[in-house]
């Protein structure tokens, strides 16, 4: 027979491990329990708002930075240079519709010709204590990931990590990584109802990579696309590479001037991109004498930017200068 | 005695984990990112902003033409309310919305409506007491000609304490 002191001891033991256990617990609950906003600054999933709380740090402004444009600087990183872009074809690219190489070729083109573009000059009035970013950016390559599963955001992280852990894209912190995913594919954290794409930033192969998701927009053409044939479409009804288009822009914009979510939003949350997000501006309809497809022709789609011998629809961006606005171009 | 006794709070204590570690929904973490807004979240967002400022202001008018006739919001622990009755209450004097933030919105396009669902932080009080703290809202909207009116709403509440951001930045001493 043990000795009762034994026993006091046993259970005491049994008692602490379990109120501990119990503590934990609760403090699991708790975490999820608490407003995003005060884990997740500067920013959140769905809402850059919760970074409103976030001061700007005035004695960071160096000569490169302009403040008083309705955007604010927030102490961290722009991308400078040239900036090269990747892409990930993630899904099925050889299919129907407008997931076709077809696509491939026009978005790769479009992303080799948009470097110090009207529209991507814009960002040029976005700076850091070092020096402003240029407009510049490069096709850096792409490859192709055929998939039948849908993407979630470990999984998108993944397949952006194996590309470059794999060498089939090159490990470059100053780059811009794309997944883009055919229409069949969905990305579950939100694709279609709550965005249209995203950009992040994460640890990757002991690099801090960039990258950004970009669904083909075909998939909800009322959600993401301004019109449903665009300026580049192969067919009527096939607005998916004018979309995408539009939404690249919108993110290479945005992780260009806030790559790691600490540099320029507003006292919303909003970063440059969002500040005109479905904000065309100006536009001319496609005619027989221009650069539109057949397609685009016969719907008279609308456009209102013109590089790299093709016309796209492109939104406005946020210039940081003349006490801001959205713009087509400086 | 106090044997028996710990040996009772040892095996309440233990159920007690288990049911809570049995019961603990699966939330996945907030990642963070930068969104491009769909349309229709675009839009839903700036009307249930709208609805929002209406009550803010107690502009019963606008509130009114937000809503469908037959609109019917249910609140927690609460019957069913006509939209009118919801109108009244939120319009009373004794009732302040003090500030607010949309956020998380998803919007569900069903072609002539559509399924709203959001998160709401509010700091606001009522003759009853405080009406702050985190809200879970799923809206039904339909369209109307060309207007986009409330036809249900579904409101749970997922917290009592409000957090307003923006409301309190960390100063820096550098301003």
């Amino acid at each position: 027979m043990k000795h009762p002191r034994g026993r006091y001891r046993l259970l005491s033991a049994f008692l602490f491990v379990t109120l501990t256990a119990n503590f934990l617990m609760a403090q699991k609950v708790r975490e999820g329990s608490v407003p995003e906003g005060q884990q997740m600054v500067p920013t959140g999933k769905g809402d850059a708002i919760t970074v409103a709380a976030e001061p700007a740090d005035a004695n960071a402004v160096g000569q490169a930075v302009v403040t008083g444009n309705g955007i604010n600087y927030h102490g961290g990183p722009v991308m400078k240079g040239t900036v090269p872009i990747f892409i990930i074809w993630y899904g099925n690219w050889n299919g129907t519709g407008s997931n076709t190489a077809n696509t491939r070729s026009v978005i790769e083109h479009y992303v080799a010709t948009l470097g110090n573009s009207a529209p991507m000059l814009i960002d040029s009035t976005y700076g850091d204590n070092t020096g402003n970013v240029s407009g510049n950016v490069s096709f850096g390559g792409s490859i192709i990931v055929s998939s039948s599963t849908n993407l979630t955001d470990t999984s998108l992280r993944s397949t952006v990590g194996n590309a470059i852990a794999g060498g089939k894209l090159p490990n470059n912190p100053n780059g811009l990584y794309f997944v883009l995913s055919s229409s069949n594919i969905n990305e579950t954290s939100g694709f279609c109802t709550q965005y249209c794409g995203f950009h992040t930033h994460a640890t990757l192969s002991g690099s801090d990579i960039k990258y950004a998701f970009v669904g083909n927009v075909d998939r909800c053409q009322s959600g993401c696309e301004i019109q449903t044939t665009g300026p580049n479409s192969a067919a009527v009804g096939q607005g998916g590479i004018d979309g995408m288009a539009n939404v690249m822009f919108h993110e290479a914009s945005e992780a260009i001037s806030d790559p790691d979510l600490n540099a320029w939003f507003d006292t919303s949350g909003q970063e440059n991109g969002d500040k005109c997000n479905f904000n065309f501006g100006a536009t001319s309809n496609c005619n027989s004498n221009g650069l539109c497809t057949s397609a685009g022709t016969s719907t008279k789609a609308r456009f209102n930017q013109t590089f790299g011998s093709h016309d796209y629809m492109l939104q406005q961006n946020w210039e940081n200068k003349n006490g801001g606005a959205c713009v087509l171009h400086l | 005695m106090p044997i028996r006794f710990l040996q009772c709070v040892c095996a309440v204590l233990f159920a007690a984990a288990l049911c809570v570690s049995a019961q603990e929904p699966v939330k996945p973490p907030l990642n963070p990112r930068v969104i491009t807004a769909t349309k229709q979240v675009t839009i839903f967002s700036g009307l249930e902003r709208q609805m929002l400022q209406a009550v803010q202001k107690k502009d019963k008018a606008a509130l009114a033409a937000m809503l469908q006739d037959d609109c019917t919001i249910e609140l927690p622990d609460a019957d069913p309310l006509a939209g009118d009755e919801w109108m009244d209450s939120v319009m009373a004097q004794d009732y302040s919305l003090k500030s607010f933030v949309v956020r998380q919105m998803s919007v569900a396009d069903l072609g002539n409506a559509v399924v709203v669902k959001f998160d709401r932080i509010q700091d606001a009080a009522a003759k009853s007491g405080s009406d702050s703290g985190e809200f879970f809202v799923v809206d039904l909207w339909k369209k109307n000609g060309d207007a986009w009116k409330l036809a249900n709403r579904y409101v749970a509440k997922v917290s009592s304490v409000p957090w307003m951001p923006g409301s309190s930045p960390t100063p820096t001493g550098k301003q």
